[in-house]
């Protein structure tokens, strides 16, 4: 055994008051985010397929761990969300802060930059995509666990809370100057939206490429609810139709339909409508926060000595095309 | 621009070199090396078109300087002038981006005047100027 393996067979015994052993313990591709495995527990009664995630020394964003934990807990059971089962702040024997949830098996991933990721189920996929964060979306955050994180924003301050965040991110870890995201950023800010219509749970990173598919049509599990918060609902509607997550398809926001169509989806499902002035604020502020993530990845990689392959593709030409989105919005809000 | 070629090359050749963990699964592996070999392919585009791709986004930035440097006062409108008439030291990529950022620096300042001053003519013609960088830098993946 190795000697995390070592350490979390410790740390579950203690936390299980019994004996535990770790098998098939192996890394696999989680996110920048997280150090990610997905390890078998053994106990006298049974094994436990786990996913353990933990932080790394660098990460691509700084994120909390407890909110995600707490979004899990609070949608496990109502949308396809892991179970939580162990939240660990202080690190313990594993050194570094982690969580772990129950694995499920048998999903795949799509890379969002693949093409045709979802044929020929992306009708059926498109239904449960936008369908399921509409139903995020309707919950109210006041009786969820994740009210635990504190007080909610005021609706009209969900989005300056966010601007204001993901601004500060560019203006901390901007290595070369940013024009393009600069002159959306003062846009955002001298054409606030309405108030958030209710205030929801944002996921925070609900994209393609951020679930599990059977390869049928159905989701089977919602990933990597790192960044969730409370907030305004548009705030994830325009994230997961930013056109970087399209599968290089114009036509079929998440490479799964048409955005008339997912809106019409997200709306049967919430409840909510979508006003299209907030929701073009929504839209714009999505690829600022996209530009806000690599550009801090682009920091990191360097920062960490040009280790993380994925810091680099990100910092890279994620970030290229990310211009490229943002200046194709300003053009139209300047015709 | 960040990373450079030469950051992107020297961080595929440490993800190369360096022994996976004990704990790097076959799956962490595959997925690690395929974006290596990601990086390389588009380094190796990028390394063919940093230098003309700085050189013209720099050009684009200062003949945009140049028609609108009269509009403004002698205190940033001759900033404008003198950025306009620069000329690259050197076609090095380095070189260039060290320009490039002072341009860019400039670019935002004036936008921002620019904006504040309600100009929509001057406004679409930066906005198309983004446009345009925009294109310079595009990367394709190997793939597609």
């Amino acid at each position: 055994m190795s000697g995390l393996a070592d350490a979390i067979a410790a740390y579950l015994s203690r936390a299980w008051g019994e004996p535990v052993a770790v098998e098939r313990l192996s890394r696999i591709s989680g996110g920048a985010s997280r150090e990610t495995y997905k390890l078998d527990a053994v106990t006298s009664t049974g094994t436990r397929p786990l996913i353990l995630r933990r932080d790394p020394p660098g990460s691509l964003i700084e994120t909390d761990r407890r909110a995600e934990f707490l979004a899990l807990k609070s949608f496990h059971g109502r949308v396809a969300a892991p179970e939580p089962l162990i939240l660990e702040e202080q690190g313990a024997e594993l050194e570094r802060p982690f969580f772990v949830m129950r694995r499920i098996e048998g999903g795949a991933a799509s890379s969002p930059f693949a093409r045709d990721a979802y044929a020929p189920h992306e009708a059926k996929l498109a239904e449960a995509f936008f369908g399921t964060l509409g139903r995020i979306a309707a919950a109210d955050p006041a009786t969820l666990p994740i009210a635990e994180l504190g007080a909610l924003p005021s609706p009209g301050d969900c989005w300056r809370r966010e601007l204001d965040y993901w601004a500060g991110v560019i203006d901390a870890d901007e290595l070369h100057p940013q024009p393009i995201v600069r002159a959306a950023i003062r846009w955002l800010r001298r054409n606030p939206p309405p108030p958030a219509q209710k205030l929801s749970v944002v996921h925070g990173d609900y994209r393609s490429g951020n679930f599990l598919h059977d390869g049928a049509g159905r989701i089977i599990a919602v990933l990597d609810w790192e960044m969730a918060h409370v907030g305004d609902p548009l705030e994830d509607l325009g994230w997961a139709m930013d056109p970087l997550w399209r599968h290089h398809d114009p036509d079929r926001v998440a490479g799964l339909t048409s955005k008339a169509d997912a809106i019409a989806i997200w709306e049967r499902a919430s409840g909510l409508k979508v006003d299209p002035a907030a929701f073009r604020w929504w839209e714009l502020f999505a690829s600022v926060k996209g530009q806000a993530i690599w550009i801090s990845s682009a920091k990191e990689y360097r920062d960490g000595g040009y280790r993380e392959p994925i810091l680099c593709f990100s910092g890279w030409y994620t970030a290229r095309r990310q211009d490229e989105i943002i200046a194709e919005r300003l053009a139209e809000l300047a015709a | 621009m960040t990373p450079s070629v030469r950051e992107v090359l020297q961080g595929c050749t440490l993800a190369i070199v360096t022994p996976p963990s004990a704990d790097a699964g076959p799956e962490y592996a595959a997925s690690r090396f395929g974006m290596v070999a990601m990086m390389l392919g588009l380094a190796a585009t990028e390394a063919e078109h940093a230098a003309q791709a700085a050189a013209a986004e720099n050009a684009d930035m200062r003949a945009v300087f140049a028609g609108l440097a009269p509009a403004y006062d002698a205190a940033l409108g001759g900033r404008l002038s003198a950025a306009a008439a620069e000329t690259e030291a050197s076609l090095d990529v380095p070189v260039l981006d060290e320009a490039n950022a002072r341009l860019r620096r400039l670019l935002i300042e004036l936008h921002a005047r620019i904006e504040d001053a309600g100009d929509a003519a001057a406004n679409r013609a930066i906005v198309s100027l983004y446009g345009r960088m925009a294109q310079l830098r595009q990367m394709a993946l190997p793939s597609g």
